[in-house]
């Protein structure tokens, strides 16, 4: 596209004079190439810190409950959650929906923003994306025990006629194995192709420091990578490749999980607008979590100058934003259900308002639609504790929609005569609980052996990787 | 950029210094088209005449908005491709107070003949299948949203909103020009964050009001995201065409234009293609899946007569929907090489406004039925009107655009990102 107006010298410059409005820069107090290698290496090659120790002690333990809760449940059978009718369908739906959506933002920031070249993901992206592969761990246990003879859970797969059994090809939970399967390959993929630049920049350097031994695991991972103008070409076609396939995947996946509802004829369940309302409420739960990770390793490793004041500004606001389509999704709802004059509707978003589980929407409420308004106000958005405390009301927040938008359907369906009260087994409670021990194992593990951050596209985000020079020709 | 740089010559204003000329031969058409259209009245009667014209308002009025959310995503996301054609959206802009204008041809009628258009409006009105709106247990119980002076109200407000946001981003956007103040592009930014959540409300409202309420028995959660995404791809559409046509005109000499821009801008207009695709699949399939009676009536009146026999609109939805409306640009911008060939993503652009106008009508004209309750026909007199709407209000609108047109800079040369929008690159 070798247009004229292309190759003409922009004669137009001479006759603009901008206003001066200075754009935030990426990586501050002018930081140099040697200083990011230096940072991000140094939390790899340092000493491992007491407090990992402590913190990853303490999340394996967790952890531990997890395995408690599957082992027992395993060994005794699925009964000893806490599902009876009405309600068979609860705790294990709501955590696999809640862990699934946090991954969004990670291939949010790795893609849809890549596409939209939004340059300050860089600092954040690497970890959103090591969130998106561990939540998809932590979100696939549950429908996999949830089938009861975990032995059994290959019976998922289209393995043509294993006997003679055929999957229900029409059922949105049979796409939900191939979605969240393809999705968990594609991050994992986007991820590894995203370190290899890195991986082989620690090679190199436990090479140059005399550590063989971690020289050869990461030159291993680092696949040979030597940084040539090939391999770069390679790896950028690779990067928007990936970037192009995630986008359609990520936008399928919690699509896909929404029509495990939508298709139903449930009231609560069946209405149209889940699918963009609930990619919306992946996003946002999802930032939650990168703002409740992100801020303490930004304060423990004193990555100020990384992930800037700028950088936690973007994050908080596309939490407003995204906050605020799930907002216009409760109302939209809550409104048709009156609207469309069926009084099961109507009834199902009274009940959920002001039935037994009234605590539980009117925390969801809270944290999803109020608390996210907070981010207006920049003096708000500058108390990064402040925005710590925001952002785990918006993970708490997104666990009680799904919560809210499963069980009170259920609890109180069309047979008045059959309406139940549904509470979670201690079963439940430690299956759920212990996850959050294996994501923050699995998270320690990635931030003490992984670049956190990618240090190559960091460095092309700093002033002096501008081929302007760094004044504010574009 | 260098804030020395020499102060704005007059080479940054249109290459005309007026295009009065073609501001008169616009209005000209579009008053034709109106005389037309009232013509019509006497040919296919009021309530064929004004359910078309209800299409034509609805479609610029789309087409008003996307541009409006174009203008105000580019603030609030501190853009800086879309600088050098933003200018022209805030010119489209002004043509938010024709349309309230416009529009009350259909106000004024509702109060004259209630029920003409809406049905719901005459509680005497006869249903399909016996009784009156009146009598109809379903209308009482939404009777405090659907009332005339509701109506009234609410599309009152919609266009205060609209030409409330459009006037304050205009006005901060042109007096930038004049003094240079970064305080302008703060109070875009204030505008555009209020203004955002107020669009997304009244953009849904107006399409519930004005386009869904035609079967007033027929819901869906999703109708506003519907309504939303089609104005993205015609204010989209419409801002190709404008970039377009300033090219032909050698406007963009001198470095104001590079095929980078268009890019941007046509990417978005596949990224949006996509989104309306999603939207209208999922709305079509949880309710197809579902096979619930009040929902499923809505695509059967569009598929199938009372006697089983199929209707045009099966075709329509088929072939204008489906494929011209998805599948024909989907994989068209698939190509960098036409997304960034002017005469070829005119064309696409052309092509996308043309299929919006098809799905404005297959979701507007069904309402129209025959003795069976049958609905009439795509092909029919019917279109022809729509045609004569279309003409005549678009040709407005273009004589608002053509008329803000030669009032300013081509460029708001004086945008604090101007620099990097006219160095745009990949």
């Amino acid at each position: 596209m070798a247009h004229a107006e292309h190759a003409a010298a922009p004669a137009i410059l001479q006759e603009v004079n901008p206003a001066v409005l200075p754009r935030a820069v990426l990586v501050a107090n002018n930081r140099s190439f040697s200083w990011i290698t230096e940072k991000i290496c140094g939390i790899i090659e340092g000493k491992t810190p007491a407090w990992w120790w402590i913190f990853f002690g303490v999340a394996v333990f967790v952890a531990s409950f997890t395995v408690a809760g599957i082992t027992y449940l395993i060994a005794t059978g699925v009964g000893v959650w806490g599902h009876a009718n009405p309600v068979n369908w609860a705790w294990d739906i709501v955590n696999f929906v809640f862990w699934i959506g946090i991954g969004h933002a990670g291939t949010l920031i790795s893609a849809i923003l890549c596409l939209l070249r939004q340059k300050w993901r860089t600092s954040i992206n690497r970890s959103a994306e090591a969130m998106t592969i561990f939540a998809v761990v932590c979100a696939a246990i549950f429908p996999v025990f949830h089938v009861g003879r975990v032995w059994y859970a290959w019976y998922l797969f289209p393995i043509p006629n294993s006997n003679v059994i055929w999957q229900n090809f029409r059922s949105p939970l049979e796409w939900d194995v191939f979605a969240v399967s393809t999705y968990g390959t594609v991050s994992v993929l986007f991820w590894y192709v995203g370190l290899l630049p890195d991986l082989a920049t620690l090679r190199d350097r436990f090479y140059a420091a005399g550590d063989k031994f971690r020289s050869f695991l990461y030159g291993l991972f680092a696949m040979g990578w030597r940084g040539s103008n090939r391999h770069w070409s390679n790896y950028e076609m690779a990067y928007m490749i990936l970037a192009g396939i995630s986008t359609p995947l990520v936008l399928s996946v919690h699509t896909i999980v929404s029509f495990d509802f939508a298709v139903s004829l449930l009231p609560g369940w069946h209405t149209t607008i889940f699918p963009p309302y609930f990619v919306a409420g992946a996003i946002f739960s999802g930032f939650g979590m990168v703002l409740t990770l992100m801020l303490p390793l930004r304060a423990v490793y004193h990555l100020e100058d990384l992930i800037t004041q700028y950088h936690i500004d973007c994050m908080c606001k596309i939490t407003l934003a995204t906050g605020t389509i799930v907002g216009y999704a409760y109302a939209m709802e809550f409104f048709i259900a009156w609207y469309s004059a069926n009084p099961y509707e109507g009834f199902t978003f009274i009940n959920r308002a002001f039935g037994p589980y009234a605590w539980a929407y009117w925390i969801m409420i809270t944290c999803n639609v109020l608390t996210p308004q907070f981010f207006w106000s920049r003096r708000v958005r500058q108390n990064t504790t402040l925005v710590w405390v925001l952002s785990i009301f918006v993970n708490v927040g997104m666990w009680f929609e799904r919560f809210v938008i499963i069980v009170t359907s259920l609890a109180r369906d069309f047979l008045p005569s059959s309406w139940g009260y549904y509470s979670p087994s201690i079963v439940e409670i430690f299956t759920f609980f212990g996850t959050f021990g294996v994501f923050s194992t699995l998270f320690l593990l990635f931030i003490r052996f992984l670049p956190i951050m990618p240090m190559a596209e960091l460095k092309a985000v700093t002033p002096q990787a501008d081929v302007h020079g760094g004044s504010d020709h574009h | 950029m260098s804030t020395t740089a020499a102060t704005a010559s007059a080479a940054a204003l249109p290459v005309e210094s007026s295009t009065a000329t073609l501001a008169g031969k616009a209005l000209t058409i579009g008053l034709v088209g109106l005389a037309l259209t009232a013509i019509g009245l006497f040919v296919s009667g009021a309530q064929i005449v004004a359910t078309s014209y209800l299409v034509g308002i609805t479609y610029w009025v789309a087409i008003a908005i996307g541009l409006l959310l174009l203008v105000l995503i580019h603030h609030i996301t501190d853009a800086s491709w879309s600088v050098v054609i933003r200018r022209q959206w805030e010119h489209a802009l002004s043509a938010f107070t024709w349309l309230a204008v416009l529009f009350l041809p259909l106000l004024i009628l509702a109060w004259m003949k209630p029920g003409l258009i809406w049905p719901w409006m005459d509680l005497g009105h006869e249903i399909h299948g016996g009784g009156t709106v009146g009598a109809d247990v379903l209308y009482q119980k939404k009777s405090g949203f659907l009332s005339l002076k509701m109506f009234t109200g609410a599309t009152l407000i919609f266009f205060g909103t609209w030409i409330w946001l459009s006037a304050r981003l205009r006005q901060a956007s042109f007096a930038q020009d004049a003094d240079g103040d970064a305080k302008w592009t703060h109070k875009n930014r204030v505008t555009s964050a209020l203004g955002i959540p107020l669009t997304a409300l009244t953009l849904s409202f107006a399409a519930i009001y004005w386009v869904k309420s035609l079967e007033y028995h027929w819901f869906s959660t999703m109708y506003g995201v519907w309504f939303f995404t089609n104005c993205m791809r015609g204010g989209l559409s419409v801002g190709i065409i404008m970039m377009m046509w300033l090219l032909n005109r050698g406007d963009y000499k001198g470095g104001v234009y590079n095929a980078n821009h268009l890019h941007c801008i046509s990417t978005l207009a596949f990224a949006f293609t996509v989104f309306w695709a999603y939207i209208t699949f999922s709305q079509y399939f949880l309710i197809w899946n579902a096979n619930v009676p009040e929902e499923t009536f809505w695509y059967n009146l569009r598929e199938v007569n009372a006697d089983g026999t199929p209707n045009q609109w099966k075709y329509v939805g088929i072939i204008a929907i489906l494929f011209g409306h998805f599948f024909v640009p989907f994989l068209l911008m698939l190509s960098y090489r036409f997304k960034t060939t002017p005469h070829i993503i005119r064309r696409i652009a052309l092509w996308i406004l043309a299929v919006i106008l098809v799905d404005l009508c297959y979701n507007i004209l069904p309402a129209l039925k025959d003795a069976h309750g049958d609905p009439q026909p795509f092909f029919s007199i019917t279109l022809v009107w729509v045609l004569t709407s279309v003409i005549g209000i678009g040709g407005v609108c273009a004589w608002s655009y053509l008329k803000s047109f030669p009032t300013t800079k081509l460029i708001p040369i004086r945008d604090p990102r101007v620099v990097e929008s006219l160095t745009h690159h990949e």
